[in-house]
């Protein structure tokens, strides 16, 4: 992708450089058009000069018969000369061509002028020449001169021309800077960009109106969710209270014990979802403080030694490797430990007996990376695709889960600016990558 | 030991204090803030459950009110607002503990107990349980004078038990008695019975442990003769 600033300076070079190139191709034809009208005028005037010296003078200072009716004169440089004779002529001469005439053995290219005229019956000739090669040579001197100026000109405009698209779209550089990256439309930057140029204006106003519609929206859907969170949280209290308190009772019968645990559990999966879903809505509206410093390896190794019953149960090893610590600044411990275990839960869920699970730490380029990797099922592209929506996947078989642990785990991902990525062989092995970000 | 539940939530607070009557409690029940701090101003009681979302009055002023008048009952607040500054502002104010609702009855008798512990200065409180004995102050689990070693989540299931002795609990009930809530969505019912089989290996290799019951289809109790 090419940025629009360079865009523009490269069809203004391109379309220089075309005309540059018409313009040269035209120069010579046009230099020799100048030149030839300049020369023309120059033998007119002469000729009038002479004409009007004849008439001052008369002829006899330049015809006489001792020098056989014929005048000649050239400057010793032999750019120019200048001829009269007494001559027969049917028709009048008056134009001007190019022919060669030849002076002191060299044979010299003129442009000449012919005028014919009577003087008391007699008819003259004048002819007024000008060398030519001292024409093609200013063509020559006039084409060098043009040629540097022209490139030195195209250099000059394409910089120019750079550095005021530069400042001309410096407010489209500034829009496009604070779209980048946004994550979530409150932290978009609302304050207008300073600019001269309308557009731009109405396009930064539409835009911080958006943003700031947009942010509303999720305000309002995050408000919502916590609200008939906290709704729901209530009846959902006295129903368990009167169920836990039908269970302890001595007086019921196993078959009742356990239709009511039944229910219990029911209840809690309903309980389980209200919380995972307030959880989320807290997290996205910043409501978790990050004001915890701690070591990353410490608290994988925390979860590892929880899991442990549970994967040795099932015939499963947890593999420790971690190459480097991290001690994190400003993170939530509790927050962060939950999406661990969640991940790590579900990498021992879905990994068969005999399969281990890898916890790795590395550093690299100043990115701390946890990879946990199990030798599990493996997930198809789809699976993947929808793995971090709410409610879209129940990764394994539990039927306890509600299948929002992974976008809970996410949600807290994003809280701490880690980036997840997942990468999955079917039938062989499963990844998720934790990237901490740079400055953490 | 007496206790007012503060709850806007009448069928909650009878539920509350039907499950606390039954261990031994004595409890009154206030509906209103207001009712709350005429009773908290007559009345010496040794624990308040304070419901937050009250709907006349903000539940922490009982706390900041009882303080300024030299009251010294613990205050356990159980809110369905659970937000984070709430907790942390609870609990600045002076209050002892702090439960998210929905909560278990059990949950609650356990907070109380430690509360009270803490409280009347129980320090050296120990249970006795066949040939074991609980240190709740050390958290240890001796047998005839040898320590029972087993992890942190291990013990904090067989005091979960002890201290509801009696009554079954369901394995969702002991999962969130050691996981919380934050981690909702992990509970696996098999979670429960691996670390119960861990800990009935562990014990039992000090001495048996027939106290310790599987009750079918439900979840776990721990049978002692009162």
């Amino acid at each position: 992708m090419i940025k629009l600033r360079m865009k523009l300076a490269l069809f203004n070079l391109l379309s220089k450089l075309v005309f540059t190139l018409l313009f040269l191709l035209l120069l010579p034809f046009l230099i020799e058009r100048i030149s030839l009208l300049q020369v023309d005028n120059e033998l007119i005037q002469e000729r009038e000069q002479v004409i009007t010296l004849i008439s001052r003078i008369g002829i006899e200072p330049f015809i006489t018969s001792d020098n056989g009716n014929v005048f000649g004169s050239y400057n010793i440089l032999k750019e120019e000369f200048i001829s009269l004779e007494r001559i027969d002529l049917k028709e009048d001469a008056n134009y001007i061509d190019v022919s060669q005439r030849l002076i002191e053995g060299e044979n010299i290219t003129y442009r000449v002028l012919n005028y014919s005229f009577k003087v008391d019956g007699n008819t003259y000739l004048l002819e007024v020449g000008k060398s030519l090669s001292s024409i093609l040579h200013t063509q020559k001197n006039i084409k060098k001169v043009m040629l540097l100026f022209l490139v030195f000109i195209i250099l000059i405009t394409f910089l120019t021309d750079l550095q005021y698209t530069r400042q001309l779209l410096r407010p489209l550089d500034i829009i496009t800077n604070k779209l980048k990256g946004i994550s979530n439309p409150s932290i978009f930057d609302k304050t207008p960009v300073r600019t001269t140029t309308s557009d731009f204006h109405h396009l930064d106003d539409a835009l911080i109106e958006l943003m700031r519609h947009i942010d509303q929206l999720f305000q309002n859907e995050k408000e919502i969710t916590v609200n008939i969170s906290h709704e729901l949280l209530t009846p959902i209290s006295v129903l368990r209270s009167k169920l836990e308190n039908l269970l302890i009772r001595s007086d019921i019968g196993s078959e009742i014990s356990t239709k009511i645990e039944e229910s219990l559990k029911t209840l809690h999966r309903l309980q389980s979802l209200v919380n995972s879903l307030l959880l989320i809505a807290r997290i996205e509206s910043q409501q978790y403080l990050r004001d915890e410093s701690f070591s990353v390896n410490e608290v994988l190794h925390e979860i590892i030694s929880e899991i442990i019953p549970i994967a040795e149960d099932a015939g499963i090893i947890i593999k420790e490797e971690f190459e480097n610590d991290f001690h994190i600044k400003s993170a939530n411990r509790s927050l962060l430990f939950s999406m661990f275990y969640n991940i790590l839960n579900n990498a021992v869920k879905n990994t068969p007996s005999q399969g281990e699970v890898i916890v790795k730490t590395t550093l690299y380029e100043n990115n701390y990376t946890v990879t946990i990797t199990d030798t599990g099922k493996g997930m198809t592209e789809t699976q993947m695709s929808t793995l971090f929506s709410r409610f879209k996947t129940k990764v394994g078989n539990n039927p306890d889960g509600i299948g929002i642990g992974l976008a809970i785990a996410k949600s807290i991902a994003d809280f701490h600016g880690i980036e997840i990525l997942v990468n999955s062989i079917i039938m062989k092995n499963t990844s998720f990558s934790f990237r901490f970000p740079e400055n953490s | 030991m007496n206790v007012l539940i503060v709850e806007d939530e009448k069928s909650l607070a009878n539920e509350i204090a039907s499950f606390l009557k039954s261990e031994g409690f004595l409890c009154e029940l206030a509906f209103t803030g207001l009712d709350a701090s005429e009773k908290i101003a007559v009345n010496l009681y040794d624990f308040v459950l304070l419901d937050l979302g009250l709907p006349d009055y903000n539940g922490l002023d009982l706390i900041v009110e009882a303080r300024n008048r030299g009251n010294d009952t613990s205050f356990i607040i159980i809110t369905a607002r659970g937000a984070v500054e709430d907790k942390i502002h609870g609990l600045n104010l002076g209050a002892d503990d702090y439960l998210a609702k929905p909560f278990a009855l059990m949950e609650l008798f356990s907070r109380i107990q430690a509360v009270a512990r803490r409280k009347f200065n129980i320090l050296n409180h120990n249970l006795k349980v066949g040939d074991f004995v609980i240190e709740l102050q050390s958290r240890k689990i001796t047998c005839k004078g040898n320590e029972v070693i087993i992890t942190k989540k291990e013990y904090d299931l067989i005091q979960y038990l002890i201290i509801n002795r009696n009554k079954v609990l369901t394995r969702n009930q002991l999962y969130e008695h050691i996981w919380g809530n934050i981690l909702d969505d992990q509970y696996d019912s098999n979670f429960i019975d691996v670390h119960i089989k861990n800990v009935r290996k562990k014990l039992n290799e000090h001495a048996p442990t027939p106290w310790l019951e599987t009750v079918r289809g439900i979840g776990y109790r721990v049978s002692l003769e009162k």
